[in-house]
């Protein structure tokens, strides 16, 4: 038990467990071991890598942001997904509205969602501001602690513009994938800005992790392919088709937003 | 069309486990449809819609007939009803043969089309039954095109190996054949009540006789639940006759055909055992008339019969009917 490195991770759908689990199995038979531990929050997770509690966690790009800031830089990103490097914020409206820039959204109401999610209120409020747009703000802080992972934020957003209690909305990437109201609902929504990519998750360990531990789990993490069903199972659950080094490049504007936008470093 | 049904469905199913069953309002046909379009483009899989709620099953179910034994898949055992018409008019008759039912044979060369395409889906073995398949004047090529490719096996009553039937038996294959004779009772008492009188005595004849000629013969016993101390006896006749246990089958009584009582089929209660009839393809050779027990039409492609059978069946344990059972007719 000793040897194995503890990974954390966010509880937040029941089929964590079963990725997790799966994970486990698969570096059981590997000279890297690990098990796992489950947090409710990101915060509480944050606060368990700078204690040791767990030696790597599995971030979003707010709660990497948060361990950067917190720990003075003395951490670093092992691991990504791939769908981590292409992540984007959709402003959305409903089809008709004629917004067709994010200069349209000036005046209007938009709706994002939780403060502590990145895609859905974060990086939105970052880009109109960079676009100069002052909007009425509809807001909805439905998953607080999951940093948007749920996308509960984002469907609510989306039901906002619905009901015409706002003219658009924010959303993940993921989330708005996941509706195929393009191709199934194209009378509903259309797209009216589509932000550049950026990073979302990573795995963090503090600066302290041994080097040939570290690098051993990520060569057997990245050794993980998509044409094993046992492996596809997993991948496929937790969102990827492989897993990739870190390109941090990529958390640039985030870290620009969090810091304009006075986003506490913990809850 | 209900604007927040996708959203509804993602946020549903993003609180479910994979595997787990949501249900999320939908009050029209053209909801309905939407989400099982959504379910199909986002790898989920949509169960049923119930009039006002659709039932959705997260993630794409594993194959539901995985961890099914490789001789119960559909497919592996092909049935062919022969003919309809029979020598004997049996009271518990599933397909209600008889001396009066019209023949409606499939024919030779519908069985050797049959034949040709039953190892490209897998069959293992073929069941050749009826009526009584040697009323046919073509049983012998219909047996010999069937034992050239397969292991088969002809159900039979027995009853008619004299004179040139007699002669049509000598000439079969004994390689890659057996026969299954029906005897429902040790003793005449029940047999002849079920089968008709002095037919107890001229199967036993049957049995020693095909025995004789070298044949590998199964024993096949029809009997209603209160017939426990008659198969008993039975497994002891069987025993004296030389008829290892394997080959013995103890068939309950469907309520099906001449049947007044017995056990009740149904599609979703019963593994399927792909079954061609003149009339087309039946779910299970045990209601082999029964119009809610037809499958298709067609016969052929033998291919597209057991695709039907398959999927259909691999749907009935999706939806958790998993309590079907096996119904032995051999």
């Amino acid at each position: 038990m000793a040897d194995e490195l503890l990974i954390g991770a966010v509880a937040y759908s029941p089929n964590v467990v079963p990725i997790w689990e799966g994970m486990r199995d698969y570096f059981a038979d590997s000279d890297a071991p690990m098990d796992f531990v489950l947090f409710s929050n990101y915060e509480r997770q944050v606060d368990a890598l700078l204690t040791g509690t767990v030696a790597v966690a599995w971030n979003t790009n707010v709660a990497y942001v948060r361990t950067v800031r917190r720990t003075g830089e003395r951490c670093r990103a092992l691991a990504m997904r791939d769908s981590d490097l292409t992540f984007r914020t959709l402003f959305v409206a409903r089809a008709g509205s004629g917004l067709g820039d994010l200069e349209d959204l000036a005046g209007r109401r938009v709706a994002l969602g939780s403060r502590d999610s990145a895609q859905a209120r974060i990086l939105p409020l970052h880009y109109l501001a960079e676009a100069g747009v002052d909007a009425e703000l509809v807001l909805y802080d439905s998953d607080v602690g999951k940093h948007g992972d749920t996308g509960c934020s984002d469907l609510d957003a989306l039901r906002a513009v619905l009901d015409d209690t706002a003219d658009a909305a924010a959303v993940g990437i993921t989330t708005w994938e996941a509706l195929q109201a393009g191709d199934l609902a194209p009378d509903a929504f259309e797209v009216v800005w589509t932000s550049p990519d950026y990073c979302h998750c990573n795995f963090t360990a503090l600066d302290t992790i041994e080097e040939d531990r570290a690098e051993k789990w990520v060569t057997h993490l990245l050794a993980m392919s998509w044409d094993d069903p046992s492996h596809r199972r997993i991948l496929e659950m937790e969102g990827l088709k492989r897993w990739v080094r870190p390109q941090l490049d990529g958390y640039r504007s985030l870290f620009t937003a969090m810091q304009r936008q006075n986003v506490a470093d913990g809850w | 069309m209900n604007p927040h049904l996708l959203l509804d469905l993602a946020g549903t199913l993003a609180t479910a486990p994979d595997g787990g069953t949501v249900s999320v309002a939908a009050r029209s046909r053209t909801d309905a449809e939407l989400a099982s379009r959504w379910c199909d483009r986002s790898g989920n899989r949509f169960v049923a819609w119930h009039g006002d709620h659709v039932e959705i099953r997260r993630g794409r179910s594993p194959d539901p007939l995985a961890d099914l034994p490789d001789h119960l898949r559909p497919g592996r055992r092909v049935w062919l009803y022969t003919n309809f018409d029979c020598n004997l008019a049996c009271s518990y008759c599933c397909v209600s043969s008889s001396p009066r039912a019209p023949r409606r044979a499939l024919g030779l060369e519908t069985i050797r089309s049959v034949v040709a395409q039953a190892p490209a889906v897998g069959a293992r073995e073929l069941y050749l039954t009826g009526g009584e398949p040697f009323l046919l004047p073509d049983i012998s090529a219909v047996v010999e095109a069937c034992t050239a490719a397969l292991p088969t096996i002809v159900l039979t009553n027995g009853l008619l190996f004299r004179g040139a039937r007699l002669r049509v038996l000598e000439s079969l294959p004994r390689e890659q054949l057996a026969l299954q004779i029906s005897l429902d009772s040790a003793a005449p008492a029940l047999h002849d009540a079920q089968r008709g009188l002095g037919t107890h005595s001229r199967a036993l004849a049957g049995i020693h006789t095909a025995v004789e000629l070298g044949f590998r013969v199964r024993v096949a016993a029809t009997l209603g639940p209160g017939h426990r101390d008659e198969e008993r006896e039975l497994h002891r006749r069987c025993d004296d006759l030389g008829i290892p246990a394997a080959d013995r089958v103890i068939r309950r009584i469907a309520r099906q055909g001449e049947a007044d009582g017995g056990v009740v089929v149904t599609r979703a209660g019963l593994i399927p055992e792909v079954c061609l009839t003149a009339d087309g393809v039946y779910w299970h050779p045990v209601a082999a008339t029964d119009p809610a027990m037809r499958v298709t039409d067609r016969v052929l492609p033998l291919a597209d019969a057991v695709d039907l059978v398959t999927a259909e069946f691999a749907d009935h344990r999706r939806r958790g009917e998993e309590l079907v059972s096996s119904f032995p007719c051999a």
